[in-house]
């Protein structure tokens, strides 16, 4: 008889796991729950569409209702799952009573936390996750004359761009001294701020949120360093795990309070996998383990989720975290630590930094670009970079999680062979330059 | 609820965190650290906690964070650097 496979969870996770499911395994039959309307769209593109970089929310979704059912996934919309009983092998359904399984994938995804502050259930508390409200909040941001962001998070810098390019008032509050201070390094993500006064954002630093205030929608935000007008407040607090089928059934979770999983995305109890925000992973240099990451990371562990529920034998790796995001006119980006980061946990390090160019020196549109690259004291190799500039990020990024994986060191970048095309690259690749520099501290 | 290790995770994490963003924006940019929460357990991570964490060897550190429940504690492989020889010879 086939595998009955039952995925709980219709994100890139949940989607992934049922695609590779259906490929490693054609007779299995492959059943999607989800309580939304839709299932795999792009939640990251929403900040375009509303910053009119995108035209319409259509172009967000990745196939059409009717394909699933033609690759013989059968997906039930707005159908939550209400309990796991992993003794009887069996979901509970909301409506349809209890479904069983041979094999159970868990792609709960995230929830945002709490701001815990009062007014947080006023109206005009936007939280950005679902398209269908997505496309309601987009009308109501037709009309709207001053927004608040909450916390500038990576979300939070999308939202900032895009709500100020949209013409709105737009007030960014956080409590850091810098924006995206947990992700990313003061010197790499100032030039984003000198980009957003331009567009006329204004920033609330070292402060934090105590208050939404209004009778039934929110009218402003109470900060600790007084009150803002708002006709709108975008909540872009940190992504939490949403475990609660999970813990509830007594599958294990981690110090993140994401779901423990091995590099089969198999979780503690048998049959059972995970994947997505839901999940805790080690980070490939430290070994501690790291939750809420990128659709592109969820999608490849549903993958591979998928296919061992199915039967077959994958194995994701620890990850060592590229990333990468335009906000104001800049792009930024990184790979495993930064220099914050790599100072809170005490992790030693070496420093190289340098400004280099993206295209040769005279040709129209070269553009400055920052590389920051962390290395271990004794091999110097590579534990982390971060970078700054207008183009050619995103490459460079997953090029250096790449070479921290391989172990890539200071002296192999140091004098490493690079593209050089007038339009495209320069004589000297940034990554080399601040790998020379950081040879030269480190005194080799 | 709220686990030992969970609370011992996102409080170290948070304090050692709001430390080294206080000596980044220092070194950096000259403004103040980051906006910290009142109270005796605050006070308790940030005076106690991060001055003893910071002053223990790395290796000691790591054997503290390995020791810690999670992910990292189940079967994972290629977490090390891996360097090949060359592909033909």
């Amino acid at each position: 008889m086939p595998p009955r496979i039952v995925v709980v969870g219709g994100g890139a996770a949940g989607i992934g796991a049922a695609g590779s499911a259906r490929q490693a395994d054609p007779q299995a039959t492959v059943t999607v729950y989800t309580e939304y309307e839709d299932a795999a769209y792009s939640p990251c593109g929403i900040p375009y569409v509303h910053g009119r970089e995108i035209p319409d929310f259509e172009r967000l979704f990745l196939q059409e209702k009717a394909a699933y059912r033609e690759a013989g996934i059968d997906i039930h919309y707005e159908t939550p799952v209400t309990g796991l009983d992993l003794g009887q092998r069996t979901v509970e359904v909301h409506g349809e009573g209890r479904v069983p399984f041979d094999r159970l994938v868990v792609a709960t995804g995230f929830d945002y936390a709490d701001p815990g502050v009062p007014g947080k259930d006023l109206g005009g508390l936007y939280y950005v996750k679902n398209i269908r409200k997505a496309m309601e909040w987009d009308e109501v941001l037709d009309s709207a004359k001053v927004a608040v962001v909450v916390d500038a998070s990576p979300l939070g810098l999308e939202m900032v761009t895009a709500l100020a390019q949209r013409g709105i008032e737009t007030h960014l509050v956080d409590p850091h001294p810098w924006p995206l201070a947990e992700v990313a390094d003061p010197d790499i993500v100032q030039p984003v701020e000198a980009s957003w006064a331009e567009l006329g954002v204004q920033l609330h630093l070292n402060t934090k949120v105590e208050a939404f205030l209004g009778d039934v929608a929110v009218r402003a935000v109470r900060t600790s360093k007084g009150e803002l007008p708002a006709d709108l407040a975008v909540v872009c607090t940190h992504k939490r795990p949403d475990t609660t089928l999970a813990r509830r059934a007594g599958i294990e979770l981690g110090s993140t309070g994401g779901i423990v999983v091995d590099e089969r995305m198999a979780t503690s109890a048998p049959g059972v996998f995970a994947a997505g925000d839901c999940v805790e992973l080690p980070h490939g240099v430290s070994n501690v383990p790291v939750q809420g990451l990128s659709g592109s990371h969820a999608y490849a562990q549903g993958k591979v989720a998928g296919a061992n529920a199915a039967g077959r034998e994958r194995a994701y790796r620890p990850v060592y975290v590229p990333w990468g995001m335009v906000a104001g006119k800049w792009m930024i980006g990184g790979a495993s630590f930064g220099e914050t980061l790599a100072t809170a946990l005490g992790v030693p390090f070496v420093l190289g930094v340098a400004e280099g160019i993206s295209r040769a020196r005279y040709y129209p549109g070269v553009k400055k670009v920052r590389v920051k690259l962390l290395a271990e004291p004794d091999e110097l190799r590579l534990i982390g970079a971060q970078m700054v500039g207008q183009e050619g990020i995103k490459e460079r990024a997953d090029f250096l999680a790449m070479a921290i994986r391989t172990g890539v060191t200071l002296e192999d970048l140091a004098w490493m062979e690079n593209v050089y095309s007038p339009p495209i690259g320069a004589l000297n690749e940034p990554i080399a330059l601040a790998a020379q520099n950081g040879l030269a501290s480190a005194g080799r | 609820m709220v686990t030992f290790s969970q609370w011992l995770r996102s409080n170290s994490e948070r304090h050692l965190l709001e430390h080294a963003q206080a000596e980044m924006a220092r070194r950096y940019l000259d403004r103040p650290g980051p906006v910290t929460e009142r109270g005796l357990g605050p006070l308790f991570w940030r005076r106690v906690f991060v001055p003893v964490y910071r002053r223990l060897p790395w290796g000691l550190r790591r054997a503290v964070i390995q020791a810690l429940p999670g992910s990292h504690r189940r079967r994972w492989q290629g977490g090390r650097p891996i360097r090949r020889p060359p592909a033909v010879r």
